[in-house]
């Protein structure tokens, strides 16, 4: 061992950085799973493109609200955008950044408390409002990263296959996943820090998930109950169709509001809550 | 007069219906050692945990080097070295990567010192902490409870795991921090470990402090039993009633009571028959809680 007793890692300097350095791993498999998915969805884009007639036609034959949720409002699934947002965007996308987003942040506290290693953590000097602050900026970060990885692999594994959408607005259908991934991810932290629970978390959280996205798909053929959707934030998400229409400021920050909630929430029940032993 | 380092005020703690803590009233004075002894369950680690601010107490307050235990966490934390009884280190790092996170978030880490302790220890900090034996993940833990030479040390159960060897190294640390000034509070279920490194001891059972002595006193207490055998029947009323003589057990030519304090009306007793055998037994530490305070009585001496 050199003169130095401990190593010299600067991601060990806090509770965020050493959280994001336990992400690396996780972060490399979940970027080779989207772009091999980008890649997928990519290289069937040209026979889509190329049999757009019988496309269209067979779009027509689908129940209405199947195309309402899933299909692009202009109803042209054949250009880069339109199917992007029907491939990419209404399903696969938002599942892979939420999926990482709800493991971490029931992972962040109620991980660490099962596993038993928050005691001594928090014996240190740093306040328990500090290490949930900061676990929520690495869950932000690693989402973040995840994101900006999604953005690069559509772009670049696009270009050669023409899916060649505009660049702004496919950063704003990524942005507007990133929000909805990090507002569950919020929920899940919120629910770990709440009881501690780590499977409990990732329960509730995707519970919540999967009711509100049934309810952004399903409500919009019952007219009378349409407003039932506004309680969606997959409403929030895609409804107004990122890739086309560019980030809707106020559904953004709606999603950013329940992330900010979700915050609210994991420091309140946090700082009140006896820990496990 | 220095401030106690440890005050608790009718600190009491609930889980729901179940009984944490009731009702403790406890000081631990500057420099001391102060041994905390119980079964398990007693309410060892709950009284810890309401110490360090990781449980909230139902009712009462406890104060620590002279701060609120629930207000003043973090400033108490930055001053207190804190060893669970169970407790999980990050298993993908290394010791040294653990200390290096641990002292990157005190930030008041002698590095050198920590270094020391690794040698005194025989830990080897470049191994991976998934690939340490219980042994040795405890004396990662004991090393990051000591290395920002805090002034005041809270260890549960602090020897567990280590080899014969190790727990002197431990000893010799803990008299260390004696000759320091600096206090130690450190719960244990191991009787002469108690005995050999605490000045005082409490103890607590069934969540409630039923005595807090001094080491020293309680030796000086000498209880003993004593077996004196006769050469022929003796009547048993002969020794009953006797001066600190207790539960005589009076059979044909053979005695034995416990005694506390002077045998002398004891040994006059015995005079006036012929006595053939006298056997006094040394009590440890174990013993003489039990004679004072193993029948479930509640009452302090």
């Amino acid at each position: 061992m050199s003169s130095e007793v401990f190593a010299r890692s600067p991601m060990l300097r806090t509770v965020l950085l050493k959280t994001v350095r336990d992400q690396r791993r996780a972060l490399t498999w979940w970027s080779v799973g989207l772009i091999g998915t980008a890649a997928m969805y990519a290289s069937f884009y040209p026979s889509v493109r190329d049999n757009a007639e019988t496309m269209n036609r067979f779009i027509q034959s689908m129940p209405e609200w199947m195309r309402t949720s899933f299909l692009s409002a202009s109803g042209d699934y054949t250009s880069p955008a339109g199917y992007l947002h029907t491939e990419m965007f209404s399903f696969f996308a938002p599942l892979l950044l939420m999926v990482f987003a709800i493991g971490a942040g029931a992972r962040a506290i109620a991980g660490e408390e099962e596993r038993r290693t928050l005691d001594i953590l928090l014996s240190t000097p740093v306040s328990r409002r500090r290490v949930a602050t900061d676990k929520f900026l690495a869950l932000t970060a690693g989402t973040l990263a995840l994101s900006a990885v999604l953005w690069v692999s559509i772009a670049a594994v696009g270009a050669p296959f023409d899916l060649t959408p505009n660049l702004v607005k496919l950063g704003a259908a990524v942005a507007s996943a990133f929000l909805l991934a990090l507002a569950f991810g919020s929920i899940a932290l919120a629910v770990g820090c709440a009881t501690g629970r780590r499977g409990l978390a990732i329960g509730v959280t995707s519970a919540i998930a999967g009711v509100s996205y049934l309810v952004d798909v399903l409500v919009p053929s019952v007219a009378s109950l349409s407003w039932l959707q506004t309680l969606s934030p997959f409403h929030f998400y895609a409804d107004n169709e990122p890739i086309t229409n560019g980030l809707d400021p106020l559904h953004a920050l709606v999603l950013l509001a329940i992330a900010a909630a979700g915050l609210g929430v994991s420091l309140w029940s946090f700082e009140r809550r006896d820990l496990a032993a | 007069m220095v401030a106690d380092v440890i005050v608790a005020e009718r600190l009491s703690k609930w889980y729901g219906k179940q009984r944490g803590v009731i009702e403790l009233d406890f000081a631990v004075h500057p420099g001391e050692v102060f041994g905390y002894l119980g079964t398990n369950g007693a309410g060892k680690t709950t009284t810890i945990r309401l110490l360090l601010d990781l449980i909230r107490p139902t009712r009462g307050r406890a104060t620590v080097l002279g701060m609120d235990a629930r207000r003043d966490a973090v400033e108490i934390h930055r001053r207190v070295g804190y060893l669970p009884g169970e407790f999980a280190l990050y298993e993908n790092l290394t010791g040294a990567e653990y200390l290096a996170y641990l002292a990157a978030l005190r930030g008041n880490v002698d590095e050198r010192y920590a270094r020391t302790l690794a040698e005194r220890f025989d830990l080897d900090l470049s191994m991976r902490i998934a690939s340490l034996s219980h042994g040795n993940k405890q004396k990662v833990g004991l090393i990051q409870a000591f290395m920002h030479r805090p002034e005041l040390l809270v260890l549960a159960e602090p020897t567990q795991g280590l080899d014969p060897l190790m727990q002197q190294e431990f000893y010799r640390l803990i008299a260390e921090c004696r000759e320091d000034g600096r206090t130690v509070f450190l719960s244990s279920h191991v009787m002469p470990e108690v005995e050999r490194v605490c000045d005082r001891v409490g103890i607590i059972r069934d969540g409630r402090l039923v005595a807090v002595e001094d080491i020293g006193e309680l030796k000086a207490k000498e209880i003993r039993t004593i077996d004196l055998h006769f050469a022929g029947p003796v009547p048993p009323v002969a020794f009953a009633g006797l001066p600190g003589v207790r539960d005589v057990q009076a059979e044909g030519d053979r005695v034995r009571c416990t005694v506390v304090g002077h045998v002398d009306a004891l040994v006059k007793a015995a005079a006036r028959f012929e006595v053939i055998d006298l056997r006094s037994h040394e009590p440890t530490l174990e013993e003489i809680f039990l004679a004072f305070y193993g029948k479930g009585e509640t009452d302090v001496e």
